[in-house]
């Protein structure tokens, strides 16, 4: 009985403990929940570039890190699934089409110097000179008031761009952002400075498009291209029905289990509500602590969750019923109703967290919330059905007879009717049989 | 000693002929539209299929009128003269005391979904323009967007997360129980399975309904289930076989350890259903479809544990049987 005693206290406290955490720490919510976007992007081959390797997709995460940077937004996500895809997490987005955009743009800029005329039309030739080889770029007006991009090279850019410059004086070099053309001015003398001007041509640049290819070269270039191949973008308004609506669910779903838990079991019921109660805290601290992002998705595999640790318990309280049927004192009863419920319990929920486990390494990120809060639901119901249910029913009822059957929602003539199982002399023991 | 085998409340092996007929009966339906959809449908699918595996845009307003089913053939005629192809659209009504908490007036959410639009492609402003000019602004609340090879990638990748899933659980089953029990198993799971599929098939080809990510998710749930509720009931055959077994026959054991555990395997998917319900009647609209899938799953779960899986056992019992007294005649 000491041990038991020692028991409550401890779950006492970790029911303690799980409440300082769910008080303490803030519940990090899905984008479906609190609205924002989800993007999957994937880099795309070139004739340069024809094979994604890990260092191409480490400059292409580290260019896209830069440009969700610059939309303003906490707490954006920029992290790398698979071989080739970046997924890219922003709350929130006021402008996502304007968004898109922006992370779509690859961003070359690149000095060209001028090739032979072919049928009457001039063509660029490529030169080493790229957007690589710049230092930072800013936004500024030229002498005529019109809004101009500046920019200034590191050495190695000065050098290629003062070489350049030398073998073109007297001719025109033209400059491309992102393949097209933005101006092609007529190189009047060498530049050694390592600075130039992007012009917007004959009919000069708008504020916003000055100021987006600043933002754009200052984040710098994409290896690669970059295609959004899945998106999926939630509006604060449903997100915030979704909560609404799940918290209204659940507090329903989980009201009518605990009265068909009393009415079914009484006693036994009562304590099973209690094991449920610290089962839901214990299992939202550790949501909280992980953390696990709730989803949609997450709460339903929640929400599930409960209805097997619910099928711990009535596991545990059929067992036992059936052990005082057959005539058993309290304290037999409750631990071989117990025993033989386990291995029910950990077989099912063995396959359950298999299932769940394979789900999580497959599935997309949807479906890993649903399986991850599943299965520490699943673990945590299990844990709770041997420290809670067990210690609760030995400190509430005690040894000895049952003197009133319907605590148990049994009926006095059930008693000493029921079948007996014939136990080994090592089960006997273990279940404290004592005839 | 009292004996087990009496006082049952429902005769299983008994009437096992029965049970079967009324398995094939819960599934026979869903089978003839599986077949009907796979050979009517474009893509030789047997269910509808989302954007999830087709790949496809999908976009949703929020509106503050309540909008009638007359109103589809309007906006989809609006949509094809912008040059929309193939629009498919669909509305959700919201029940009023869903939001009682939130500020938001919206009446229905009309979804419309299209070919993958592509970051080249204006389509999104198009359909976003005729909504306007059909309704009082509306507010768009969500878009989904699937390349299509991300699609393809999805599917196969559901797909082998379901195999795996089957296979875990007859390797652990058979560690555990024996290879005929975690056959069985399987079984019952492939007869949950096949019932949900072909319920929502009938339901694809009635009302519509697509199967997306969240479907296959709910039909992993299903599958964990059904095996944790056979389980329950293998337990109890595997434990009352160790004391019984000299005394009554296969068939009385099974009858028996149904009969043991059926307040139980009714108790648990009461609850379950009871949450899953609350989900259904007053969780979110967009998740209907996937609690429905598993409202459905947990039913035929529990029937296949107590009327299907049980009976298996005891089939292939007899069967092994009548071989050990053909070799004992020989």
């Amino acid at each position: 009985m000491k041990n038991k005693i020692i028991m409550f206290w401890v779950i006492a406290a970790i029911a303690i403990v799980s409440i300082a955490v769910i008080l303490l720490k803030p519940t990090k919510l899905g984008l479906d929940l609190v609205g924002g976007s989800r993007l999957v992007l994937e880099a795309q081959t070139t004739e340069q570039i024809r094979e994604i390797t890990p260092e191409v997709m480490g400059h292409l995460q580290f260019a896209i890190e830069q440009r969700v940077n610059k939309l303003g937004v906490a707490e954006t996500v920029v992290q790398q699934v698979g071989d080739k895809r970046l997924l890219v997490e922003i709350p929130a987005v006021t402008d996502l089409k304007e968004a898109k955009a922006f992370l779509g743009e690859t961003a070359q800029l690149e000095f060209k110097r001028p090739g032979p005329v072919v049928e009457g039309k001039r063509t660029w030739e490529t030169t080493d000179l790229t957007g690589r080889d710049l230092n930072r770029a800013q936004l500024t007006t030229d002498a005529s008031g019109q809004w101009v991009v500046s920019l200034e090279f590191n050495a190695e850019g000065a050098k290629k761009f003062a070489t350049l410059t030398e073998e073109l004086v007297g001719k025109e070099m033209a400059i491309f952002f992102d393949g097209i053309e933005q101006s092609s001015p007529r190189v009047n003398e060498a530049i050694y400075g390592g600075s130039a001007q992007i012009s917007g041509g004959s009919s000069g640049f708008a504020y916003e498009e000055a100021q987006r290819m600043v933002d754009l070269l200052n984040a710098g270039a994409l290896p690669v291209p970059a295609e959004i191949v899945e998106e999926n973008t939630v509006g604060p308004t449903l997100g915030a029905d979704s909560i609404a609506a799940s918290k209204k669910a659940g507090i329903i779903g989980l009201g009518a289990v605990v009265i068909f838990m009393v009415l079914f079991y009484h006693v036994p019921g009562v304590i099973a509500n209690v094991a449920l109660l610290i089962y839901s805290l214990i299992l939202f601290a550790l949501f909280k602590a992980i953390p696990v992002t709730l989803t949609l998705a997450g709460i339903a595999g929640f929400i599930l969750s409960i209805g097997m640790a619910v099928d711990a318990n009535i596991l545990i309280f059929e067992g036992t019923k059936e052990e005082l049927r057959a005539g058993r004192n309290l304290f037999t009863a409750i631990n071989s109703g117990f025993d033989r419920a386990f291995t029910s319990i950990f077989d099912s929920n063995m396959t359950t967290i298999i299932t769940c486990v394979i789900l999580y390494l497959l599935g997309t990120s949807v479906v890993k919330g649903f399986a991850l809060t599943l299965a520490l639901g699943v673990i945590v119901s299990m844990f709770t059905a041997i420290t809670v249910t067990k210690n609760f029913m030995h400190l509430i009822f005690g040894t000895g007879e049952l003197k009133h059957p319907g605590l148990f929602g049994l009926k006095k003539e059930e008693i000493g009717t029921s079948f007996q199982a014939t136990e080994t002399k090592r089960e006997k023991a273990r279940f404290g049989v004592l005839d | 000693m009292f004996d087990i085998g009496t006082k049952h409340k429902i005769q299983v092996v008994k009437h096992r002929w029965l049970w079967m007929i009324l398995s094939a009966i819960l599934l026979i339906p869903g089978i003839v539209a599986l077949i009907y959809s796979s050979v009517t449908y474009e893509n030789h699918v047997p269910l509808k299929v989302g954007i999830d595996y087709t790949g496809g845009t999908i976009l949703q307003y929020g509106v503050v009128e309540k909008v009638v089913n007359s109103d589809l053939t309007a906006i989809r005629e609006g949509l094809e003269k912008e040059g929309i192809e193939n629009p498919y659209i669909q509305i959700l009504n919201v029940n009023n005391d869903q939001q009682a908490n939130t500020k938001s007036e919206i009446q229905s959410i009309i979804s419309v979904r299209t070919k993958f639009i592509d970051k080249d492609s204006t389509d999104g402003d198009k359909i976003s323009s005729v909504m306007n000019s059909k309704y009082n602004n509306p507010e768009l609340m969500s878009v989904s967007s699937v390349g299509p090879t991300m699609g393809k990638e999805l599917f196969k990748n559901s797909l082998i997360a379901m195999t795996l899933a089957f296979l875990g659980i007859v390797a652990y089953l058979s560690f555990r129980f024996r290879f005929d029990y975690a056959l069985a198993a399987i079984l019952g799971v492939f007869h949950d399975v096949l019932f949900v599929v072909g319920i929502f098939s009938i339901l694809g080809l009635v009302y519509n309904v697509q199967i997306d990510g969240l479907f296959i998710t709910a039909m992993l749930t299903v599958i964990g289930f059904s095996v944790h509720d056979t389980i329950v009931v293998f337990d109890r055959i595997r434990e009352n076989l160790r004391y019984y077994s000299k005394k009554m026959t296969f068939g009385e054991i099974v009858d028996a350890s149904v009969n043991q555990t059926l307040t139980r395997s009714i108790n648990t998917s009461l609850t379950t259903l009871i949450t899953l319900c609350a989900l259904y009647f007053f969780g979110g609209v967009t998740t209907r479809d996937f609690v429905l899938a598993m409202i459905l799953g947990i039913i035929i779960g529990t029937y296949s544990s107590i009327f299907f899986c049980s009976i298996l056992v005891d089939f292939w019992n007899d069967k092994q049987n009548d071989k050990r007294k053909e070799v004992l005649s020989v």
